[in-house]
C-alpha cells in the first residue's frame, strides 16, 4: 500500500498525547488513519472522541492475516459531525489477545464487537455481553477466518439442524 | 427477599417475532414486560445471515456485484452504487458524467420506491390499510422505470464498476418526467390520509423518542437522525456521484419522534423529485464505462467508501491485496445499525408501540443479517 | 371553536375517507389480469436463458468458448465441448444451466462473444420438480414451453 504520511494538527495532538505508542499516521486514497498499539486503542478513541469531536463510530471490523504473527487487524471508522472528518483507527492483535472494549466509548460498539466475536473469534475484554449475533449459539468456528473454506464450514451444524448436505 | 410466587412476579417476557409479520421480514424480539410497559429487550437476529462478507471474499470484484442486490432488496440500487463506488475509489478511476447522472436518476427514483413502501407497510403496521396500496401503486410505476432500463425489477444489477453497462434506454427521460408529475399529487394525497388523521398523529406522536445525542452514540444514521434535528445528509456532507451539482435541501424535524421521521421521510421524496427534475433536464452526452480493463485488479490497500441510502449511511470497507479478489469486504449496513438503538427507544413505553418503532426504523432484514 | 368543530365532526377522518373514495373510480384499476393476459414485459428482461441458433442454417451460434461458464458467479454453466477432426474447431456437445441458482443478472450474457447465450422476456420458469430447473441444451434452444391455461 502506498500510503503517504498525513500530517496536520489533529496529527501532532495525538503524537503529544499518546507518543510512541501511534506507530504511524498516513494516508491512502485521501482517506487518513492512525495504525496504533493495541494498549493505546480505547484510550486514543476517549481522546479523539473528547478533544476532537469524533463522535460518531461508524464501524468496527476485523480482517484475517494468518501468515502473519499479530493474526488480527482490527479497524475503527471514526466520523466527526463538527469537522465533517473521516478517519480510520488500526491496530494488529495477536490470536489470543483480547483487546479491550470499545462499548464504554461507543455505544455503537456492542454489536460491532459481538459481530466481530461472531465472525474472528475475538473476543473483547470487558464487553457486556460477548456472544454470538448472527450465527446461531452453537455454531463451531468463525467463518471470517481465513483457513476455513466455504465448503468445509461447520458441516455438523447444518446437519444436525436442517437435515441437509451443505455446500453445493 | 422471599421467593417470588406466581402471584407477585411482575415481570412477562413476551417472544415477538421472528414470524410476526409487523417484524418486516424474520427478527425475533423478546420483550420483557411489567403489565402494557416494556422495561427491557432483546433482538435475536441473524436467521438471513448469508454470509455475504464471505462470499465477496471468493468471488472477484465483477462478480459480486450481484449480490450486494440481496442485502437491502428494497434499495438494491443504492447497494450496487455503493459497492461500485467504493472498488472504483481502489481503482482510482472515476465513472463518466453520463454515467453519474443515470446513477443519480436511477439512485432517487430507489430512494422514492424504498421510502414508499416504507410508508406502506409502516401505516399497515398502525392499522392503516388503505396506504399499502396505494404506495404499492405508485412503487410499481418506479419498478417499470427499471425493468426498462436494465431488465429486472428488484435486484437490478444496474451498475457496472466504472459505469454502466446498459446505455439509456429511448425514452427515459420522458418516463422520469411523466413519473415526476405523477408522484407529487400522490405524495400529497397520502399528507391527506395520514398527516391530520388524529388516530395516526395520537398513535405516533412522542412515540420512541432518539434525541440527537442519542443517535450519534448508537451511530443511527438516515431520517432518524435528521428527525433529531440534525442536518447532515452524505449527499451534502461528503457529495458523491456528483450531487454536489444538484440543488435540493435536507429536511429536517425536531420532535425526535416516530411521527417527525414520518415527516422528515415524505419531505425527503419530494426532494428526491426536485433531483430527479434536474438530473433529466442535462443528461449528458458521452462514453457511459471508464476504462477499467476487463480484469479488475486494484492495488493493494483499503478504503472506506460510504453513501446516503434510503436507510442511513451505507458503507464499504474494502481491503485489497492487489487480487482480483477483494481480501476482505465489510458492509456497513445501516439498518443492523439502526436496530440496536430499538432497545433505548422501546424501554419505558407501551407493547403496542414497539410495532410502530419497529416500523419507523425503516429496517430490512436481508440487509441487518447479511 | 374551529377546532372543536372539527373534532365534533371528524373532519380529518372524512378528509382521508374521501381519498378513498376517489379512487374507487373503475380508471384506477391496476389489476392485471395474469395469467388470462400475459403481461408485456421490457425489452431489455433478463427472464429465461436460450441458446441461440443461426436461423439461415440451424446451428448452434455457441463456439463452446466457456468464457460464460467462467463469468457466472454461481458457477451453473457447464459447457462441454469437443474438438471436430476435420475442421480443427471446438464443436458444443452439450450445455447444462441450472436455473434453480441462477440469480439472472446477466453476466453470463455480457460475456458471451458472439451473442449466443441470451436472458430472454420469458418469465414463466416454474417446474414440479428441481431437476426440472435444470436445463439442457435442448431446452435451452427450443425455450420452456408453459403450459397455456384457457379459461
Ligand atoms: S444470469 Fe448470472 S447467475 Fe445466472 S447463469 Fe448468468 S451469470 Fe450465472
Ligand atoms: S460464452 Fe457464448 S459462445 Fe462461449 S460458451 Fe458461453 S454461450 Fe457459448
Amino acid at each position: 500500500m502506498a500510503a503517504t504520511p498525513w500530517e496536520g494538527e489533529l496529527v501532532n495532538d495525538v503524537k503529544r498525547q499518546f507518543g510512541a505508542q501511534i506507530l504511524e499516521a498516513s494516508s491512502y486514497l485521501d482517506q487518513n488513519f492512525f495504525v496504533v498499539a493495541p494498549e493505546a486503542v480505547i484510550s486514543l478513541l476517549e481522546f479523539l472522541r473528547l478533544e476532537a469531536d469524533f463522535d460518531y463510530l461508524v464501524d468496527l471490523t476485523a480482517a484475517h492475516y494468518p501468515d502473519r504473527e499479530n493474526q488480527f487487524d482490527l479497524f475503527y471508522i471514526l466520523y466527526s459531525f463538527a469537522r465533517n472528518e473521516r478517519i480510520r483507527v488500526k491496530t494488529s492483535i495477536a490470536e489470543t489477545a483480547t483487546p479491550s472494549t470499545a462499548v464504554g466509548v461507543h455505544l455503537t460498539a456492542d454489536w460491532l464487537e459481538r459481530e466481530v466475536f461472531d465472525m474472528f473469534g475475538i473476543r473483547f475484554d470487558g464487553h457486556p455481553n460477548m456472544t454470538r449475533l448472527l450465527l446461531p449459539e452453537d455454531w463451531q468456528g468463525y467463518p471470517l477466518r481465513k483457513q476455513k473454506t466455504l465448503i468445509d464450514m461447520d458441516n455438523r451444524w447444518v446437519q444436525e439442524n436442517l437435515g441437509i448436505e451443505s455446500g453445493q | 427477599m422471599p421467593e417470588p410466587t406466581f402471584l407477585d412476579s411482575t415481570e412477562l417476557v413476551l417472544n415477538m417475532g421472528p414470524q410476526h409479520p409487523s417484524t418486516h421480514g424474520v427478527l425475533r424480539v423478546i420483550l420483557k414486560l411489567d403489565g402494557e410497559k416494556v422495561i427491557g429487550t432483546e433482538c435475536v437476529i441473524g436467521y438471513l445471515h448469508r454470509g455475504v462478507e464471505k462470499i465477496a471474499e471468493n468471488r472477484t470484484y465483477t462478480m459480486f456485484a450481484p449480490y450486494v442486490d440481496r442485502m437491502d432488496y428494497i434499495a438494491a440500487i443504492s447497494n450496487g452504487l455503493g459497492y461500485c463506488l467504493a472498488v472504483e475509489k481502489l481503482l482510482k478511476v472515476e465513472a463518466p458524467p453520463r454515467a453519474q447522472v443515470v446513477r443519480v436518476i436511477l439512485t432517487e427514483l430507489n430512494r422514492i420506491a424504498s421510502h414508499l413502501f416504507w410508508l406502506g407497510t409502516h401505516a399497515l403496521d398502525i392499522g392503516a390499510i388503505t396506504p399499502l396500496f396505494y404506495t404499492l401503486r405508485e412503487r410499481e410505476e418506479i419498478l417499470k422505470i427499471f425493468e426498462d432500463y436494465c431488465g429486472a425489477r428488484l435486484t437490478t444489477h444496474a451498475f457496472r464498476i466504472g459505469g454502466l453497462q446498459y446505455e439509456v434506454h429511448d425514452g427515459l427521460e420522458r418516463q422520469v418526467k411523466d413519473f415526476c408529475d405523477y408522484i407529487v399529487p400522490k405524495i400529497d394525497e397520502y399528507e391527506e390520509l395520514l398527516t391530520n388523521n388524529r388516530i395516526w398523529v395520537e398513535r405516533l406522536k412522542g412515540v420512541g423518542i432518539l434525541t440527537a445525542d442519542e443517535c450519534k452514540q448508537f451511530g443511527v444514521t438516515g431520517p432518524v437522525l435528521r428527525a433529531a434535528g440534525v442536518q447532515w445528509d452524505l449527499r451534502k456532507a461528503q457529495p458523491y456521484s456528483g450531487y454536489e451539482k444538484y440543488d435540493f435541501d435536507v429536511p429536517i424535524a425536531h420532535g425526535a419522534d416516530t411521527y417527525d421521521r414520518y415527516v422528515v421521510r415524505m419531505l425527503e421524496m419530494r426532494q428526491c423529485v426536485r433531483i430527479l427534475r434536474q438530473a433529466v433536464e442535462g443528461i449528458p452526452e458521452g462514453p457511459i464505462l471508464a476504462k477499467v480493463g476487463k480484469v479488475i485488479k486494484p492495488a493493494a490497500g483499503e478504503a472506506y467508501v460510504s453513501i446516503e441510502a434510503p436507510k442511513g449511511e451505507l458503507g464499504y470497507f474494502i481491503v485489497s491485496d492487489g487480487s482480483t479478489q477483494p481480501y476482505r469486504l465489510r458492509v456497513r449496513p445501516p439498518s443492523l445499525i439502526n436496530l440496536q438503538a430499538l432497545d433505548r427507544m422501546v424501554r419505558g413505553g407501551l407493547v403496542a408501540d414497539v410495532v410502530a418503532i419497529i416500523g419507523t426504523l425503516d429496517i430490512v432484514l436481508g440487509e441487518v443479517d447479511r | 371553536m374551529k377546532k372543536f368543530l372539527r373534532t365534533i365532526f371528524l373532519v380529518d377522518l372524512l378528509q382521508g375517507l374521501w381519498v378513498t373514495f376517489r379512487n374507487q373510480h373503475p380508471k384506477h384499476i391496476y389489476t392485471e389480469q395474469y395469467p388470462a393476459e400475459r403481461p408485456k414485459v421490457a425489452e431489455r428482461y433478463r427472464g429465461a436463458p436460450r441458446l441461440n441458433i443461426n436461423p439461415d442454417n440451424g446451428e448452434t451460434l455457441c463456439i463452446a468458448c466457456n468464457l460464460c461458464a467462467l463469468a457466472c458467479p454461481e458457477n451453473l454453466i457447464v459447457v462441454t465441448s469437443e474438438r471436430n477432426e476435420q475442421t480443427r474447431r471446438k464443436e458444443l456437445t452439450e450445455f447444462t444451466y441450472d436455473t434453480s441458482r441462477c440469480m439472472f443478472c446477466g453476466l453470463c450474457e455480457d460475456a458471451c462473444p458472439v451473442d449466443a447465450l441470451e436472458l430472454t422476456q420469458d418469465f414463466e420458469l416454474a417446474t414440479y420438480t428441481r431437476d426440472g430447473l435444470i436445463w439442457d441444451r435442448q431446452l435451452l434452444e427450443e425455450g420452456p414451453k408453459p403450459t397455456p391455461y384457457r379459461f
